[in-house]
């Protein structure tokens, strides 16, 4: 079924024309003088200088990707791959390792050896986020990805990723983790456990 | 044939059948973690329960909540039973989706997973994990406690192959019972009860056998990974196809699992066939898949003099075809081999016989190694009868060849795959031949082997995973094998090169398809023979 668009009826005034741009004009001069001459309290002005003066995204803003940090710098990401098979865009490549013998997280735990965002790929829809079980990415960054003339400069790593902190400037979550050994975390052996 | 009714529906039994198995047969899959189609019923898991509303209902005596006088009332239940250890009789009217059971199935759910670290990011069993399907159709509920839940050890490693991790086990025993049933090795045991409660080795052991592997596959959760598996690939970026095992000559049916991005095969597993293998299969069969990626030849070789330069695979066909046709007739020698398909020996035997009138085929494959009385066969080659079935005539030990290169009836020869029975010294005058000498020894092979380095000219093709093909069995059995990746570089499977070099020389047997080459080759196989059959001495 075709719509039916009502269009507001014209008056006199709008049908000659002159009177509304009259009005139109004086609203510019009006502004021209207030931004020109009135205190910088008053000045009205809508546009940001752009790039000397940049207005901030708002809160929910999907901005460049980063990998958050545990407390003690490794990242928080444990390669389940979950943010890769989530991704419409497949950007995300993961290679994952396993711990050296000496680390408290070997024999069980995972960590991104490789971790790699094609920002170019990337279509900034935030599944990656939704999907991540570990809160290890996040698009809080509050910045977009930067311009360049090189399609390699989007590529990037996960030392790059990791070197981006989060609108609060932190590199963490507000979401606690458990790691083993922690009086949080009881424990991976019989002797550690709580029974 | 008997019938009884599961939810409605008739389900045909044989004497002895228990309900889930029956329903299994049919492909209706009762819920079930501890019960196992090969292994025997330790109904522990609690998960199958059934109602039975035929014969004497068992009923429990309950309180239930009566809404219009707001009290409880006593009242009964129907008592369920479990469906792997309930006999199936005539007429008996079982119900798996009723009201009860459906109930059943999900307290004893949230049960099993009331300690569970429900830490699937890091587990290698998830997007294949019993745990994960069954919380999505009978679950499908938040967890309830809200307690620390009880930790137990991770990661321990129980052998060479295997790590168990505690929290994740439900205690299904599935693993012991492979063990003291399939493995015929006690090694595994339970320690502990209740929330403590966990798998252990015996003591002074280690999980060593030839069938660890297998523990891991039966494991319907993540408890216990393979150490070779662990945290390699992600379960369902995956896609299986249909292979058989190239490790012996049992021809275990395997399902390849290989991820279609990258072109590589990350593990085998068995697929389930009662002829052969039932369900299982042994740790080196299930490590075969590494020979599809490693010492691959992916280029042509050729040697000359002591040198040898790596050419294209085109140049190296180029190469064979040069060498092969200047050799008188008769005086081309062939080795078949063992360890390709049926349809790669039989273009190779026809094409020698009909271009070069070669009479002399001789038979090359791994050496016998150590079987056993559950699956591995004494004879490491998948595909010996096979390889006999297309050479009428017979074929000869490949220790004879020496011989007979010794006495200049043989200038050159051509063989397929790159294993021998032989040492490098018994394969010394094949290594003398071509090169800047006279002859030529023509090598069509997908790896590095004895041959392969005794070869004159080397030409790529394709491996077991990148080729379809047919292996026949110590018993006689023609089992076929689909592709499961693709080649590199454009390399084809040794058949379709064959007729490559068949073509340079004016040799056009009509086989340019899979398809083709099948139905030209003998449709009955002879029964294998004792001798066929038989492990080389």
């Amino acid at each position: 079924m075709a719509y039916k668009i009502h269009k507001p009826a014209r008056t006199l005034s709008d049908q000659a024309y002159f009177p509304e741009v009259a009005k139109g004009l004086a609203i510019t001069v009006r502004r021209f003088f207030k931004n020109t001459f009135s205190k910088e309290e008053n000045k009205v002005i809508a546009t940001v200088q752009y790039p000397d003066e940049v207005r901030d995204y708002p809160e929910r803003f999907r901005g460049v990707h980063r990998l958050t940090h545990r407390t003690d710098g490794s990242p928080r990401c444990v390669a389940c791959l979950c943010c890769s098979t989530a991704c419409p865009a497949q950007c995300i490549y993961i290679e994952p390792a396993e711990y050296e013998p000496d680390d408290a997280r070997y024999g069980f735990e995972r960590f991104p050896k490789v971790f790699v965002i094609d920002e170019l790929r990337c279509i900034f829809c935030g599944y990656c986020v939704e999907a991540c079980p570990c809160d290890a990415i996040r698009m809080d960054t509050g910045v977009h990805v930067p311009a360049s003339h090189e399609r390699a400069h989007f590529i990037f790593d996960k030392e790059t990723l990791m070197s981006i902190p989060g609108k609060d400037g932190s590199y963490v979550t507000q979401n606690p983790r458990h790691e083993p050994g922690d009086p949080s975390h009881p424990g991976v052996t019989r002797e550690a456990g709580h029974h | 044939m008997p019938t009884f009714k599961l939810d409605g529906q008739e389900i045909p039994f044989e004497p002895g059948d228990t309900i889930i198995r029956a329903a299994w047969r049919q492909g209706i899959e009762i819920p079930h973690y501890c019960w196992h189609p090969g292994l025997s019923v330790a109904a522990n898991c609690r998960m199958c329960l059934v109602e039975v509303r035929s014969g004497r209902v068992m009923a429990l005596p309950i309180l239930k909540w009566d809404e219009k006088k707001k009290e409880y009332l006593p009242s009964t239940k129907p008592k369920l039973q479990p469906a792997c250890q309930l006999a199936a009789q005539e007429d008996m009217e079982v119900f798996a989706a009723s009201e009860q059971a459906l109930k059943a199935q999900e307290t004893t759910q949230e049960f099993l997973l009331l300690n569970h670290p429900v830490d699937c990011p890091i587990c290698d069993q998830a997007g294949e994990c019993k745990l994960q399907d069954y919380w999505l159709t009978s679950q499908k509920k938040l967890k309830r406690k809200r307690t620390e839940p009880v930790h137990k050890p991770k990661g321990v490693v129980f052998g060479p192959t295997i790590v168990y991790d505690a929290e994740r086990c439900i205690m299904c025993t599935r693993c012991i019972r492979f063990c003291d049933e399939v493995a015929k090795d006690p090694v595994l045991d339970m320690r502990e009860r209740g929330n403590t409660n966990e798998i252990t080795v015996s003591p002074g052991r280690e999980l060593d056998n030839d069938y660890t592997l297998m523990t891991e596959h039966v494991c319907p959760v993540g408890a216990l990974t393979s150490k070779d598996f662990r945290f390699k690939a992600r379960v369902w970026f995956l896609k299986s196809s249909p292979g058989v095992c190239t490790g012996c000559a049992t021809g275990c049916n395997t399902w390849v699992d290989h991820d279609p991005r990258y072109q590589r095969v990350y593990r085998l597993r068995p697929r389930d066939n009662e002829d052969v293998n039932k369900f299982w299969m042994c740790d080196d069969g299930m490590m075969t898949y590494k020979r599809f990626h490693e010492d691959r030849v992916v280029a042509g070789r050729l040697r000359d003099g002591g040198r040898v330069s790596e050419v294209s695979r085109v140049d190296a066909i180029d190469a064979a075809a040069a060498a092969l046709g200047g050799v008188p007739k008769g005086q081309v020698a062939v080795v078949v081999s063992a360890q390709h398909s049926s349809e790669d020996n039989y273009v190779l035997a026809r094409m020698a016989r009909e271009l070069f009138g070669a009479e002399r085929f001789y038979l090359a494959g791994k050496p016998a190694w150590r079987g056993d009385d559950i699956l591995r066969n004494a004879d490491a080659n998948p595909n010996r009868a096979g390889a006999l079935a297309v050479t009428p005539g017979g074929a000869d030990a490949l220790s004879k060849l020496a011989a007979d290169l010794d006495s200049g009836e043989v200038t050159a020869v051509i063989s397929l795959g790159a294993f021998a029975d032989l040492n490098e010294s018994e394969l010394a005058p094949l290594a003398n031949l071509g090169g800047a000498g006279a002859g030529a020894h023509v090598n069509l092979t997908s790896e590095a082997g004895p041959l392969t380095s005794a070869a004159s000219i080397v030409v790529p093709v394709a491996s077991v995973a990148e080729s379809s093909g047919t292996f026949v069995n110590a018993k006689g059995l023609a089992q076929q094998f689909k592709k499961a990746v693709t080649a590199p570089g454009g390399i084809q499977p040794a058949w379709a090169t064959l007729v490559e070099i068949g073509h340079l020389l004016g040799w056009n047997p009509g086989l340019a398809l899979l398809g083709d080459v099948r139905s030209a080759m003998p449709k009955a196989l002879p029964a294998p023979s004792e001798e066929a059959a038989a492990p080389p001495a």
